[in-house]
């Protein structure tokens, strides 16, 4: 654990122009996506290059926060889902709290939650040491990646068109703008999406920051 | 399940409210200062104590997080308006950074009443997250009774230190920062930057910042993308915050040589704007009459007249770095804002019109114009026509011109020279070509009788010059300073008809009569005493206008202009006048603001830096949705106007 912090940021200190920051990632749109390995709820260990061939979506979660449970809660989230699984999309949905932080879960306790939630990912990734998230630049749950058949980053950012503010409470999460599953043919498509990129909202994503 | 929170809300919200309400993390209050109830306008307060490691948000929260919601719950007559954020702190959670409030914080809101109006209950749904490790969304129903309330000085203290000053800044992208450039008269020992848009920079713990000589500093931000075109936000210095608002020119920011070209085009340009080009065909029908001439004559002669060009564009700029030096801000055209200098152009280029009616060849000076044929060696004739040029081309802005003057008035004083210099050159650039070589006189048409009559017709651009400059006078006066004018006229035109009709003495008595008369006019001028009546479809221009518009989500057309300036006034009758684009303003519910710089005005030049102008027109627009403002054309059609603003 501390040698991966460690090496996490020497990589970093080595990029980013100013020492002592443990920098986030910013991975670039219409480029490769960054690959990586992690363990899943089932003890499988995941590639992100095994699945080229058909896209991609990451979902950065945590079920406590309040604004993962509103999407959850509302059918929401299953509801884009349930639309990738039937476009033979593959939903990663990935975890980065750190130990004891909100939002860590065991993989038995990731399985409950996808069955009573009724979710239907196609991996929980427990990704407790934050590598994956900070490559991505994760920085709110929820965080949505989306990349296409060819491992190329099409998407990265909000999940809707709510965005930060109090509004999110009040707002109607159906008559949103949803940025993944409007634009989930043209990534299917391989093609550059109109809306690449946008900022992300939510809860921060509870990484190991002492 | 939302329809019954809603009618649950509905029946018992005025049960709800109270003061002060614990919310889980945090106690919230409402607290004023009204001291008395004839005040109209006063503060009042969302205080926030918020338990030990708990923080809650700026309006841009940094990597996550959300800024508070206020619904106000107000009676007819009251008016509350959110003035400004109070400076956050940054509220690192690393590798994520977040910028917002910890411990006791106060929002203070500005309160606006009619006197009339009953000092009652006024009460506030004030929805926040307030986050530690974890996020929980608060909420607090406030209530206040303004009739009972005690002062709390805790809001006084609030405002006053509350971020409303602007910091002058001047920043540029280098590499994947942005350096922030501002003057600190106080030692500078901490600094950070918060931006206010959320999509243009990395959020991080630190931002390094330099001193760079006595009282100048850089802090250097990083970019998420090289497309920086303007931002804002607050800048903590110490402990101590100021707004910035930034416009990058052409992101990234103009290089020395970019401006020199864009200097060198806006002169050539120059020559074909509408106060410049009378005095310039004369010029042409000098060179015209001269064809069949030695080449060293005409050489000469371009030469001369280029002279004179490029000296007065130096000694504008010397004047320019000079004024500047004292701190002052000025601009292109800020000769234009002295009435002593309008009347004595309005005087010149009436005596041009009159002296080009008539057939008297004034051997020297200024008025040798056109009709320097008998004076061959008197280049001092074309030296001044020059240097003439130059001085009513003053109000006059060619496309790239301004962009370029901007630059050069921001920049060390070694760049402003170079710029001006490059500005002359093309604006004396086809005559330098004709010194170079004057055998391409030949290409020009053949003189003849046709000048004359051309010459007595340039006459009347002159006059309606001179008429322009009149009604100039009279906006920076007034309508019994105009009257001197046009009697000083009046007896320039005697002077002029007496040098014409009589030889010897009388020469010489009509001069001084002219002389002596100008004398006393200028004597008796009126200070700048004009107020300028804001026309009644505007707003009036303030320095936090923009911001206080942004704030109420309130699209809005800045239009910076002065009487002075044609080009503005030309833009005035073709775009701003037009039904169409009125109706369009109402249609859309766009706030159309004026800032007038027809007299010397600080605010109105310092609001022109922000946009890294310093002369006019500019047009600036915004409307929600918007990241910044933008820049329009400077030069507009009601077709042109109208899609710049959709």
């Amino acid at each position: 654990m501390k040698f991966f912090i460690t090496f996490i940021a020497t990589c970093c200190i080595s990029i980013a122009s100013y020492a002592a920051d443990i920098k986030l990632q910013n991975p670039s749109i219409n480029i490769k996506a960054p690959n990586f390995t992690a363990l899943d709820s089932y003890g499988n260990n995941i590639q992100l290059s095994d699945f080229i061939g058909s896209p991609v979506i990451l979902e950065w979660t945590n079920h406590e926060c309040p604004y993962v449970m509103r999407h959850y809660d509302e059918n929401n989230m299953q509801s884009v889902q349930k639309m990738a699984l039937d476009a033979g999309i593959v939903w990663l949905s990935i975890i980065s709290s750190t130990p004891g932080d909100q939002g860590h879960v065991n993989p038995n306790k990731a399985n409950a939650l996808t069955s009573s939630r009724a979710a239907s990912p196609a991996h929980v990734l427990l990704d407790e040491s934050g590598e994956i998230g900070m490559l991505y630049g994760a920085k709110t749950t929820p965080h949505m990646y989306m990349i296409d058949a060819n491992g190329i980053l099409r998407y990265k950012g909000a999940i809707d068109d709510i965005g930060r503010g109090m509004q999110f409470f009040d707002a109607s999460l159906e008559q949103a703008k949803n940025y993944v599953s409007s634009q989930m043919s043209e990534l299917i498509a391989n093609q550059s999406l109109a809306i690449s990129s946008t900022t992300a909202y939510g809860c921060s994503v509870k990484y190991n920051y002492d | 399940m939302k329809k019954f929170f809603l009618a649950c809300s509905l029946l018992f919200c005025t049960l709800a409210y109270s003061n002060p309400v614990e919310t889980g993390h945090a106690r919230a209050s409402l607290i004023t200062n009204l001291q008395d109830s004839q005040q109209e306008s006063f503060y009042i307060g969302v205080r926030l104590e918020m338990q030990e490691g708990w923080h809650t948000y700026w309006e841009n929260p940094g990597d996550s997080g959300s800024p508070f919601e206020a619904k106000w719950n107000i009676d007819q007559g009251f008016i509350i308006e959110n003035v400004e954020w109070p400076t956050p702190v940054t509220i690192p959670y690393p590798p994520l950074m977040t910028f917002g409030y910890e411990g006791d914080v106060v929002f203070p809101f500005k309160v606006f009443r009619s006197l009339d109006s009953e000092l009652s209950s006024i009460s506030i749904d004030f929805d926040f997250l307030i986050c530690a490790d974890i996020c929980i969304p608060e909420k607090a129903s406030l209530t206040l009774d303004l009739s009972t309330a005690i002062p709390n000085s805790l809001v006084d203290a609030a405002v006053n230190s509350l971020p409303i000053d602007f910091i002058q800044t001047q920043s540029f992208v280098e590499g994947d920062h942005l350096k922030i450039k501002f003057k600190s008269s106080q030692p500078v020992s901490k600094a950070y930057f918060f931006p206010r848009e959320d999509n243009l920079f990395a959020y991080t713990t630190t931002q390094k910042w330099d001193r760079l000589s006595e009282d100048t500093y850089e802090i250097a931000v990083p970019i998420l993308n090289d497309e920086v075109g303007s931002f804002s936000g607050i800048l903590r210095i110490n402990d101590e915050g100021f707004q910035v608002k930034e416009e990058l020119e052409s992101a990234p920011s103009m290089s020395l040589w970019q401006a020199i070209l864009f200097a060198l085009i806006g002169g050539l340009i120059l020559n074909l704007m509408p106060c410049v080009f009378p005095v310039i065909s004369l010029k042409v029908l000098s060179f015209v009459s001269m064809g069949g001439n030695d080449d060293s004559k005409i050489r000469n002669h371009a030469l001369s007249f280029v002279g004179g060009v490029m000296s007065t564009f130096l000694s504008i700029a010397a004047a320019l770095i000079i004024i500047r030096s004292t701190g002052s801000m000025i601009g292109w055209g800020y000769q234009l804002q002295s009435p002593i200098v309008v009347g004595i152009l309005t005087l010149i280029m009436l005596g041009i019109g009159l002296i080009l009616l008539t057939n008297i060849n004034f051997a020297a000076g200024l008025t040798t114009l056109g009709s320097s044929v008998q004076s061959r060696n008197d280049y001092s004739g074309s030296f001044f026509t020059g240097v003439l040029a130059v001085v009513v081309a003053s109000p006059c802005t060619a496309p790239f011109m301004g962009a370029a003057i901007g630059y050069a008035l921001l920049q060390p004083s070694f760049a402003t020279l170079p710029i001006f210099l490059a500005l002359g050159l093309g604006f004396a650039g086809p005559y330098l070509l004709l010194a170079l070589r004057p055998d391409w006189i030949s290409a020009l048409p053949k003189p003849g009788a046709w000048m004359e009559t051309l010459k007595q017709f340039f006459a009347f651009p002159m006059i309606a010059t001179a008429l322009w400059l009149m009604w100039v006078f009279m906006v920076q006066t007034s309508g019994d300073a105009l009257i001197l004018l046009l009697i000083l006229g009046l007896i320039l035109g005697i002077a002029i008809w007496m040098i014409a009709t009589f030889k010897g003495r009388w020469k010489w008595v009509g001069m001084l009569a002219t002389f002596l008369a100008a004398i006393q006019m200028f004597n008796n001028l009126p200070e700048n005493t004009s107020e300028l009546a804001a026309d009644s479809s505007s707003e009036q221009w303030s320095l936090t206008i923009e911001s206080d518009l942004q704030a109420q989500d309130q699209a809005y057309l800045i239009n910076f202009t002065a009487a002075w300036c044609i080009t503005c006034q030309t833009n005035e009758k073709t775009a701003f006048a037009r039904d169409k684009v009125k109706e369009y303003f109402k249609n859309q519910d766009i706030t159309y603001v004026k800032a007038d710089w027809t007299n010397r005005n600080e605010d109105i030049a310092i609001g022109l830096a922000r946009y890294e102008r310093t002369g006019i027109p500019l047009y600036i627009f915004w409307k929600p949705g918007m990241p910044g403002s933008k820049i329009l054309p400077a030069v507009l059609t009601e077709d042109i106007l109208i899609k710049s603003m959709q």
